[in-house]
């Protein structure tokens, strides 16, 4: 009897186990709320390199900025690209103004780099003018909503590489840039 | 006395002539093709391996460029069906014939390595096809910047292209004092 127990209760907690091994190797499936972005260029009405936050969500793709949002239909958006590119990480004025720096201190600090995703977007207007988009973003954000508009009705020219195991990201996008 | 007359009025006949080669030469008037809008089609690749956040900025960088600088009443982007009823609409097409992606990084350690250079063929067109103009312009960003700053440079040389080669009399009066063009 105490050995039918032992053998119940080890048989659960391989069980349990099984269960949260498997859960945890699955991808996220779910979109992040919102995701921090830099704007570089595009939407109509957002300045250039805005900085703000891009969630999809009720079937569009949002860029919250500055107490403003722009909204673009994601059933609009014929074309999806993911890339990856690397950026400095002392940007703007003061990283230009750091290239004077004596010693080649500021050839040191252009060293300093960050790698960021990038997406970028095509859509169409109500007039149906072609539009496009490019916003930057942490690395391993951009497959997420590239995800999520695709399960939204947006296109895409080149179908995402995260399915496959066998390709890292970086294999990916070369085969995107390549294609 | 009559001699000494004739003698004047020759020397006055030889220094206007010899003279009036010296007279700077009017260049014969330059008539510009009227453009009241223009129609930018989205840039080709063509056979050139162009990432798509190039082909995305030079786009939107030349839309607005035109939307600033040039005397087009309207600029329309690529399907506006709008376009279709614009009068002296001119449509620009672009196809990249040379892509060179540099790199940021060697720009800021060299300073003289690293350049990105894109080369493309721009073709304006009138509404029955017929080339108006065509010019091959590069963009380039050799020092500072990012990358992309190269479709920024073509995109000025383009509009400025098309400041110099089309007429903007039908440009509104509004559009002149905000600097702006009408956005479509």
């Amino acid at each position: 009897m105490k050995c039918n127990r032992i053998v119940l209760w080890s048989l659960l907690l391989s069980l349990g186990t099984l269960i949260s091994v498997s859960s945890a190797q699955q991808p996220p499936s779910a979109t992040p709320a919102s995701i921090e972005a830099v704007q570089v260029i595009g939407l109509t009405g957002v300045k250039q390199n805005s900085k703000g936050n891009l969630k999809v969500e009720n079937g569009s793709l949002t860029f919250a900025f500055s107490k403003s949002t722009c909204e673009v239909p994601a059933a609009s958006i014929q074309d999806v690209v993911t890339g990856t590119d690397s950026q400095r990480v002392i940007g703007g004025t003061v990283g230009t103004l750091s290239r004077l720096a004596p010693y080649g201190g500021g050839t040191a600090l252009s060293l300093l780099r960050s790698k960021v995703d990038i997406i970028t977007i095509q859509y169409r207007d109500p007039n149906g003018g072609l539009h496009g988009a490019i916003f930057t973003m942490p690395v391993g954000k951009a497959e997420f909503i590239k995800e999520a508009l695709l399960a939204q009705g947006a296109h895409t020219s080149i179908r995402s590489q995260a399915k496959s195991n066998s390709n890292s990201p970086l294999q990916s996008e070369a085969m995107e840039q390549t294609k | 006395m009559k001699t000494i007359k004739r003698a004047a009025v020759l020397l006055t006949l030889v220094t206007g002539l010899s003279a009036a080669p010296l007279l700077p030469a009017q260049p014969p008037p330059v008539v510009k093709p009227p453009a009241a809008a223009i129609e930018v089609e989205m840039i080709q690749p063509g056979e050139i391996s162009l990432p798509a956040e190039f082909q995305v900025a030079l786009y939107e960088n030349l839309v607005q460029e035109l939307q600033k600088k040039v005397g087009f009443s309207e600029v329309y982007r690529d399907g506006d069906r709008n376009a279709s009823d614009a009068s002296d609409l001119v449509t620009l097409h672009t196809t990249v014939i040379g892509f060179k992606q540099g790199s940021e990084l060697k720009r800021d350690v060299t300073t003289v390595g690293g350049a990105t250079s894109i080369t493309i063929r721009c073709q304006f067109t009138d509404k029955e096809g017929k080339v108006l103009l065509e010019r091959d312009i590069t963009g380039k960003v050799r020092l500072t910047g990012d990358n992309l700053r190269a479709t920024d440079d073509f995109a000025k040389k383009a509009a400025s292209v098309a400041q110099e080669t089309f007429s903007s009399d039908s440009t509104s009066s509004d559009s002149k004092k905000s600097g702006y063009k009408n956005v479509t």
